[in-house]
């Protein structure tokens, strides 16, 4: 009767898996047995949509660190009136649907939108630009960065700190020799997980940034156009696969740091 | 809107064993500039046939062709081209022949209060204005093509009209759906849409075309061949051809193919 149940607990284990490797399997194996692969060197729309995405997630990448950290170390160390609320929003977007951060981007940001007209009339036009790729990237992935730089910031230790501040060190030189590295392997796993998730961003982009090639179109988008449009197929696998090959070094990467941070 | 329309058809199907409907709905999967003349042809089509339901689905037909290639079900699949319900009947994938049962007419739409002053065609092309356009293979973006083509021949039009059009383009949408949308919202300066649209969306006005340039669209319909039931979807499409179907159809603004 025990054997019995250990090979169902074994069996339904096996289906879970299977769920949830099959699909991504298939489409790899897809991908090489057909060719498609090749098509991200040869494509002109997939080159072009590989160089966008990776400029987009990386300036992303770039604007979540230099707003994410203060933010982060201030959620982290400082108790103030109304921190809950701010907690609140950062980690909004992270359960929000995508489209609904697309509506709210556009209605934020539009030009019809309630600062948009501001930008615009300083000459910075955002709706349909690649700079809207950028805002909609962070606005998804910020989040994630806060919340593990957070967690790193408040549990690094800060007897260290103080140490150092006890040599004549000035916050500034105890934040950035002190406390930055040894919040180091939180800090790189959530680079690496905001940059994922804006590196996979798909409905806020093609809601709020459109969807044209070369300016807005990023690898989700591509997968999704050339999927409906004729012939496409190929071109639509040949992303997907990128896509899956990026999030499977992602994965590793976090796997290394958590490992890291354990034994350093 | 596949999945909605598969979860409305699973809900109806749960309600109507406690009621009169006895046959399963049928499954339509149509462009997108076809939806509110065909939900009220759906309920008209029920109301007379009480034993039949109809659920739909709407997007681009090039991408509800796609979802049927990979396998979508469904029982009729009405294009706004001819061109992508042919495609299903060479992929074997439909029953011919492809259908014709209506017409429609394009319009250039712009925002109700015209942030980029259009007024003609011509302005289109300048510098600066954001055109928001559908994808490739979209119907309505050859549709387009083919208007900004026979306009470039026109007197008074300049000389690489049609590339300095296609240069204003800022995002290609899913759908034309999504195009009256944005440029409703007045993200977009202007769109080429169906006349149906511009005659639909309150948002929006119409710049006029000359006379002389005519673009005529023409929706057509096939049987999906995996259909369980081709027998009432054909029944459908007899009504959609019928004088009460096309009535409604032309209610929406849509002519006779």
């Amino acid at each position: 009767m025990r054997h019995l149940r250990a090979s169902g607990l074994w069996l339904v284990a096996a289906i879970a898996t299977a769920l949830l490797a099959l699909p991504v399997l298939v489409l790899v194996g897809r991908a090489s047995i057909e060719g498609s692969l090749g098509l991200t060197v040869t494509s002109r729309v997939v080159i072009d949509a590989l160089a966008l995405s990776l400029v987009t997630s990386g300036a992303s990448l770039v604007v979540t660190v230099c707003i994410g950290t203060p933010l982060a170390y201030l959620l982290a160390r400082r108790r103030f009136r109304g921190s809950w609320l701010v907690e609140g929003f950062v980690d909004l977007p992270i359960v929000l649907p995508p489209s609904v951060a697309g509506l709210a981007l556009l209605f934020a940001f539009g030009r019809r939108g309630a600062i948009g007209p501001a930008f615009e009339a300083v000459g910075i036009e955002i709706p349909f630009t690649t700079l809207a790729v950028v805002v909609a990237q962070t606005f998804v992935s910020a989040p994630l960065f806060v919340r593990a730089a957070r967690a790193g910031f408040r549990d690094t230790n800060r007897d260290l700190e103080d140490a150092a501040r006890a040599d004549g060190a000035g916050e500034w030189a105890v934040f950035r020799s002190v406390t930055v590295p040894l919040a180091n392997a939180a800090l790189a796993a959530g680079l690496v997980l905001a940059w994922a998730r804006a590196l996979g961003e798909f409905g806020a982009t093609i809601m709020f940034a459109g969807n044209l090639e070369g300016r807005t179109q990023t690898l989700p988008l591509l997968v999704y156009s050339e999927f409906q449009s004729i012939d496409g197929l190929g071109r639509s696998t040949a992303a997907a696969a990128v896509l899956v090959l990026a999030a499977l070094a992602v994965l590793v990467a976090v796997r290394a740091l958590r490992w890291r941070s354990l034994f350093a | 809107m596949v999945v909605a329309a598969v979860s409305t058809a699973c809900s109806q199907g749960s309600n109507g064993s406690a009621s009169i409907t006895q046959g399963r709905p049928i499954t339509v999967l149509a462009a997108s500039s076809l939806q509110a003349a065909f939900t009220a042809a759906g309920n008209a089509y029920a109301a007379a046939h009480p034993d039949s339901t109809v659920t739909f689905g709407f997007d681009a037909s090039s991408g509800l062709r796609a979802k049927l290639e990979e396998g979508a079900a469904a029982d009729l699949f009405a294009s706004a081209d001819v061109a992508n319900a042919q495609r299903l009947i060479v992929d074997g994938l439909a029953i011919g022949p492809v259908r014709p049962f209506a017409g429609n007419g394009l319009a250039i739409v712009v925002p109700r209060d015209n942030p980029a002053h259009i007024e003609t065609p011509a302005d289109l092309a300048r510098p600066g204005v954001r055109l928001v356009s559908a994808g490739d293979g979209v119907p309505i973006t050859s549709y387009a093509t083919q208007l900004i083509d026979d306009l470039a021949g026109q007197v008074g039009y300049p000389p690489g009209y049609a590339a300095l059009v296609a240069a204003n383009v800022v995002s290609r949408e899913d759908n034309v759906a999504a195009v009256v949308a944005k440029v409703g919202l007045g993200e977009g300066d202007a769109g080429i849409v169906y006349g149906t649209d511009a005659q639909a969306s309150s948002r929006v006005k119409r710049i006029p075309i000359p006379a002389a340039v005519k673009v005529s669209v023409t929706y057509a319909a096939v049987v999906v061949k995996s259909s369980r039931q081709p027998e009432a979807a054909r029944a459908f499409l007899s009504f959609l051809a019928s004088s009460p179907g096309q009535a409604i159809l032309a209610r929406y603004g849509f002519v006779t193919p």
